[in-house]
């Protein structure tokens, strides 16, 4: 086709508004697309992935002691100053954490303490859900931090989740794979 | 005898036609909010009721027990006038609607309007006009900036879109031989106006939209540059008195669409009940309404005007001569 002509088509084709209704049917067929939204907590949760920075944990060795060698490094290199440290020397002269409190409400999850610790004793790990009404609630201690889940293993994605506020609030969750969110996206 | 039951049907239909009307927008909002979810693919409300069903209810909870504040500086008597003002226009309109002939109740046939005005036509304008001054004074006597500007935007759309939309119905009367909508229905028994209207009905279209301050021509309460617009002080009851107003004539807007310009209650092909016909067809220019706001961008100030003063305006006219020239 010529130039001319086409510029013509385009004109025509302004002049019935072409461009609008390319934009009506454009909307008219995303509304029949699936929704992206995931339905956290009613229905769907998310996994994260294992590089995901969520709640710290802290790691026991072979003998089920505690790594942490309280060398202090993962305080000193905290961008936040949230982590606070107390050593005490056992009967066989280790030193461990008497002591061992994260501020999580100062926390930023840069991930920086666990770069630093020489001993592969803390790190952070998948949870995420752990809001709570008082920021007292979310100074944690060492025992509550060898209790908490380690890293993920699960590569991300959505699962069926059940909010159940039974006791407290809590999404349950059974399966341990999800579905890709991602390829629900439309896209032109 | 006679007069009472005359007179208590007039009644009764009244008290019907504003409890839908004031019933209606709860549906509509849960219907916009999910249309505009999935146009954009999320879900919309969810939450409340089954997918959601119940969300207008809450919202409708939530706006009655809200604070209704009245600013400081504000002129309380035009403040707490301008809802009302904007609210009664639309539903008194509703009052010359035919919705159908007549069924027959008990051996007693009832008419599906309320009354019919042999200026019907006439009327419906002219009672919409006065909505205007609600959403003016509204904007004027919140005594802020953003509500005045909201004012004095609508000022100037209503007028320029209210001319186009007047002569745009002209093709219509001219074509009936009558104001009164029930007549203009009737005329329509065989062909739409559309066929012979197209560009009627566009100009009419477009110039509803505007009327309705629905996009692409919300410009009164353009959220993004003017807070909420004329209702930015509004805050509760009295800012839902502007939401069902808003809805109403959203409403009207899509009736009159299909009273003027596809049948009214005149099925085609599939024999329907005539009310239910009607129902349809202005559920599709509602849903249309709500399509369109969630795909189009807002106008600039000067391109509506321009739209309406130099597109509109030629046009309607246009539309006037080359029908008075066909069919006279
Ligand atoms: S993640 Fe960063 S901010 Fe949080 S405790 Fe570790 S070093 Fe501090
Ligand atoms: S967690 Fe690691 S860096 Fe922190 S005190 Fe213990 S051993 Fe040192």
């Amino acid at each position: 086709m010529s130039r001319a002509l086409d510029r013509t088509g385009i004109w025509i084709g302004w002049a019935f508004f072409a461009d609008l209704t390319n934009a009506l049917a454009l909307t008219f067929g995303y509304m029949f697309s699936r929704p992206v939204t995931m339905q956290y907590p009613d229905k769907e949760k998310w996994l994260p992935y294992s590089r995901y920075r969520g709640h710290h944990f802290l790691k026991r060795d072979d003998e089920g002691e505690i790594k942490c060698v309280a060398c202090e490094l993962c305080a000193r290199i905290c961008p936040c100053d949230c982590i606070e440290v107390i050593p005490y020397e056992d009967e066989k002269g280790n030193r461990h954490p008497a002591k061992f409190e994260i501020d999580m409400a100062r926390c930023l999850f840069c991930g920086l303490c666990e770069d630093a610790c020489p001993a592969d004793a803390i790190a952070l790990g998948q949870q995420y859900e752990f809001s709570s009404f008082s920021s007292a609630d979310l100074v944690v201690g060492r025992d509550d931090l060898l209790g908490k889940p380690g890293k993920a293993t699960t590569g991300g994605g959505v699962v069926a989740a059940r909010l159940n506020t039974e006791q407290d609030v809590l999404v349950e969750t059974s399966e341990p794979q999800g579905y890709n969110w991602w390829r629900n996206i439309r896209r032109r | 005898m006679e007069l009472v039951v005359a007179l208590g049907l007039i009644l009764f239909k009244v008290a019907l036609l504003i409890a839908i009307l004031l019933l209606l927008p709860l549906p509509l909002t849960w219907l916009e909010r999910k249309i505009a979810g999935h146009i954009q693919q999320r879900m919309g409300p969810m939450r409340v009721g089954w997918h959601g069903l119940l969300q207008p209810v809450a919202d409708g909870v939530k706006l009655l027990t809200k604070e209704d504040h009245i600013p400081a500086e504000a002129d309380r008597f035009l403040f707490k006038l301008a809802p009302i003002l904007a609210l009664a226009p639309p539903f008194v309109v509703f009052v010359a609607i035919p919705f159908g002939e007549s069924v027959s109740v008990l051996g007693t046939k009832i008419t599906l309007y309320v009354s019919n005005m042999n200026v019907g036509l006439l009327f419906v304008f002219a009672v919409i006009g006065i909505e205007v001054y609600g959403v003016i004074f509204g904007g004027w006597a919140a005594n802020s900036k953003y509500a005045v500007l909201g004012s004095l935007r609508t000022c100037a759309q209503m007028i320029s879109y209210e001319i186009p939309m007047g002569f745009a119905v002209i093709g219509v009367v001219m074509l009936a031989q009558s104001m009164s909508l029930l007549d203009i229905v009737r005329a329509q028994a065989n062909v739409w106006n559309i066929v012979y209207q197209p560009v009627g009905f566009f100009v009419f279209f477009v110039a509803g939209l505007a009327e309705a301050q629905r996009i692409p021509f919300d410009l009164a309460e353009a959220e993004g540059d003017l807070g909420a617009g004329f209702h930015t002080e509004y805050s509760g009851i009295r800012f839902a008195f502007f939401m069902v107003s808003e809805y109403a004539i959203m409403l009207l807007t899509s009736v009159l669409a299909v009273i003027l310009f596809f049948g009214g209650w005149n099925g085609v092909l599939v024999p329907l009940p005539p009310l239910l016909w009607f129902v349809l067809k202005v559920a599709f220019f509602v849903y249309v309404f709500i399509w369109f706001r969630f795909t189009f961008p807002r106008y600039r100030y000067d391109q509506l005007m321009a739209i309406g003063w130099k597109v509109l305006l030629p046009l309607s006219m246009a539309n006037i001569i080359i029908t008075g020239v066909a069919f006279l």
